[in-house]
């Protein structure tokens, strides 16, 4: 018996033993360093290393634009760089253990919308200094560093704006004679034609309930003027149970639930299982930002080519124009235990200026964050459909704790679960989200 | 050195690298519980601080621990009966197949145990894939009217078996009986051999049947190896975690148990460990408290017998 004693005591502790075996170092945080010398600062940084996390998987073009800028940082500071790659599904991971152990990089790749949960963790640090600094950086709209911008301190440097679009098969259309829907029914209308024709297997318009769900369940919304909620009296006020957002809520059930238009069985797929899906010519439409395109054509292995692929906005109900997006887009930031924060700050200077930052979103597929950059897309066939949602873009609520409504316990992706799979109806789902949204962002 | 001590000094380096290994982080959970614990304060640049028992009375108001420990029971309770029973009816199996036969079935069975977890996980995702799957398509190959009589549907495809709770659950108890039988076969098996065999000879000579020969030799011979493949078996299905983390993803709430609870808790963002830990040191407790009642009540009937 004693063995069993033991065996337990042994079994169950040990897999708390592992959890926390990865948390036990502690280092000492490197000081910030405020006088950032001007960008050209020469070889003053020869030999040294500076380790580079960028975010998403390296395909032809991202990966050639960043050994470029590698090249181009050693040559202006003699510092070579390591870069790593994080696929997105790891980023919560590897930020955590990072943040948690001390073993992160010096420079970041960040979403915009997750720099305040971050700081909130301490892991980034301020760099306003640098932006001051510098006369690229200052350049940025105000109004682009809402997210990043925390009690009067920036920590981080927009470097691309990625808002979202409905990607579409145009090879599918043509054949099937099949006009950009400009209304929710003729959506509705366009995915059932190509499940009709393409098989019961392939999603028309795929719905979303994944990590990122609430993009799509948003811009719906927000069409309609809904939002989820408002900042009253210095405390969050729910609003999930206005007639807007359930309109828009009922339409993104509903394209399960009614129409069919997606399948039942993947009620919690995210972005990324769908573009894999979308690659192997199983989604007709699906919700999603410009630099799917690069990554599907490598998926595909040629199946689906770039001049079969289109971009169209999501529209409004009633057709009175694009519905808005969400305000989404990818950050640089300095790590907050970087141990040679003057040189990341460099790094930052160089690769969000007005050259490679405006480079790094046209050729990753984003919208460059520099005003008169951004109005010269509108023209541009693919960036142009973007280029005028960003107009109309609209932020999540601004709070650190959204993360944790939107990811972590999934609150409207779980509402719409149970009401697609009849438990609840929308209105005691919704209220009961409502409910906990409020709990977890005025915690 | 006086020869009483001799065995305490062997025992010491074993028990120096349980309490660092185990006791050491235990303790740490156990104190994480009354504070509230994110990374700043895992690395130290934060001093934590102490809230008495918030992070106990925030998840016990919390109906997510509530379905997380109904369903952390009730997975164990159906899981390990059906792994006792089948893994002692193989075991039997064995002792009385030929050498070959059981050498043949041993090494299947051991096949089946080797694979880690996260492969059997998601081995079994992908045989009840909605659309890929071999599940569906069996399923399908069933003449209509079965399949209706059956299950009331007669067409599987695209049929979802990893949205609802219930069916979760369902594929899980099947990965995981079907990975952690073997070792209770094999356990069985090698105690059967340990029974001198002129016990069965006369209960034959009495005219007992298979089944009473087995309640009335065998169980009774074997309590103590049962009682340990038990408490071994409660202790490992209350902690399954990353094949349900496999199957149901982290998104599906209403599918979690305490453990996935505890872990999406304490390292999803943002992290709270406190709370994270007070789940931890709950279901350590209940485990304490299951094993406890167990072993007094086996360790009671084995006097009862002499």
């Amino acid at each position: 018996m004693r063995i069993a004693k033991i065996a337990a005591t042994t079994a169950t502790t040990a897999a708390l033993a592992l959890g926390l075996a990865a948390c036990g170092s502690s280092e000492p945080e490197a000081k910030p360093d405020a006088n950032a010398s001007a960008a050209s600062s020469g070889p003053k940084f020869a030999g040294q290393t500076l380790t580079v996390w960028r975010l998403g998987d390296p395909n032809d073009v991202v990966k050639k634009y960043q050994d470029e800028l590698d090249a181009e940082f050693k040559k202006l500071t003699g510092a070579d760089v390591k870069q790593e790659w994080i696929p997105w599904p790891q980023v919560n991971d590897k930020f955590t253990a990072a943040a948690a152990g001390g073993a992160g990089p010096d420079v970041t790749e960040i979403g915009n919308d997750q720099v305040p949960i971050w700081q909130s963790q301490d892991a980034l640090k301020p760099i306003t200094d640098v932006f001051k600094s510098s006369p690229d950086l200052s350049q940025i709209p105000e109004n682009l560093r809402g997210l990043e911008t925390i009690d009067g301190e920036i920590y981080a440097a927009p470097w691309g704006g990625g808002t979202r679009a409905v990607l579409y098969r145009k090879d599918w259309f043509q054949e099937l004679k099949i006009e950009v829907p400009k209304t929710w029914d003729e959506l509705i209308a366009a995915a059932k034609k190509i499940q009709e024709k393409k098989g019961k297997d392939v999603d028309g318009f795929a719905f979303n309930g994944g990590t990122d769900a609430n993009h799509l369940l948003g811009s719906l919304v927000w069409s309609l003027g809904g939002d989820y909620a408002a900042r009253e009296n210095g405390k969050w006020v729910g609003k999930l149970n206005d007639p807007a957002f359930k309109e828009g809520f009922d339409f993104y059930t509903n394209l399960v639930a009614k129409e069919g238009v997606s399948s039942k069985s993947r009620l919690t797929q995210n972005s990324a299982e769908i573009r894999v899906r979308f690659s192997n010519s199983k989604v007709g439409m699906y919700l999603t930002a410009p630099w799917d395109i690069a990554t599907i054509k490598e998926e595909s292995k040629g199946k689906v080519k770039e001049d079969n692929l289109s971009f169209f906005s999501l529209p409004s109900k009633d057709g009175s124009g694009p519905a808005p997006s969400f305000l989404g887009g990818n950050d640089i930031a300095v790590w907050g235990d970087t141990k040679n924060a003057e040189l990341a700050g460099e790094y930052l200077k160089l690769a969000a200026g007005k050259v490679w930052g405006t480079k790094y979103a046209k050729e990753g597929g984003f919208l460059p964050v520099y005003a008169d950059e951004l109005s010269r897309l509108e023209s541009d066939p693919v960036q142009g459909v973007f280029a005028s949602s960003f107009a109309k873009a609209k932020a999540f609520p601004a709070d650190s704790n959204w993360t944790e409504a939107n990811e972590t316990k999934a609150v409207l992706q779980n509402a719409g679960r149970s009401v697609i799979e009849g438990k609840k109806d929308a209105a005691a789902a919704l209220a009961e989200a409502n409910k906990e949204l409020e709990e977890i962002l005025n915690q | 050195m006086p020869p009483w001590l001799i065995p305490y000094v062997l025992l010491l380096p074993g028990l120096l690298v349980i309490a660092g290994l185990l006791m050491w982080p235990m303790v740490q959970v156990v104190i994480m519980s009354f504070q509230k614990v994110g990374l700043p304060q895992i690395r130290g640049t934060r001093p934590a601080e102490y809230v008495g028992f918030e992070n106990y009375t925030k998840i016990f108001e919390n109906d997510l621990f509530w379905t997380s420990l109904r369903n952390t029971v009730v997975f164990a309770a159906v899981t390990v009966t059906l792994t006792l029973v089948l893994g002692t009816a193989v075991g039997l199996l064995l002792h009385k197949l030929g050498k070959a036969m059981s050498k043949v079935l041993i090494i299947g069975l051991m096949s089946a145990w080797a694979v880690p977890p996260v492969s059997a996980a998601i081995i079994w995702r992908w045989l009840f894939d909605a659309d890929a799957g071999i599940a569906n398509w069996l399923l399908n190959l069933l003449p209509d009217w079965l399949s209706q009589a059956l299950f009331g549907q007669a067409d599987w495809s695209g049929h979802p078996w990893l949205n609802d709770t219930v069916t979760i659950y369902l594929i899980l108890i099947l990965c995981v009986l079907w990975a952690s039988f073997p070792f209770i076969s094999v356990s069985v098996l090698a105690g059967l051999k340990s029974i001198p065999s002129e016990l069965y000879e006369a209960a034959k000579v009495d005219g007992s049947t298979p089944w009473r020969t087995f309640w009335k030799v065998t169980f009774p011979l074997l309590r103590p190896v049962f009682a340990v493949l038990t408490i071994l078996s409660i202790i490992w299905d209350f902690k399954v975690l990353a094949q349900l983390l496999i199957l149901a993803g982290q998104t599906n709430r209403e599918a979690y148990n305490l453990s996935l609870y505890a872990f999406t808790e304490a390292f999803n963002a943002p992290p709270k460990m406190g709370s994270g830990a007070a789940i931890a040191v709950v279901l350590t407790l209940i485990l304490l408290v299951i094993t406890f009642v167990h072993v007094r009540q086996m360790v009671k009937q084995g006097d009862e017998l002499r």
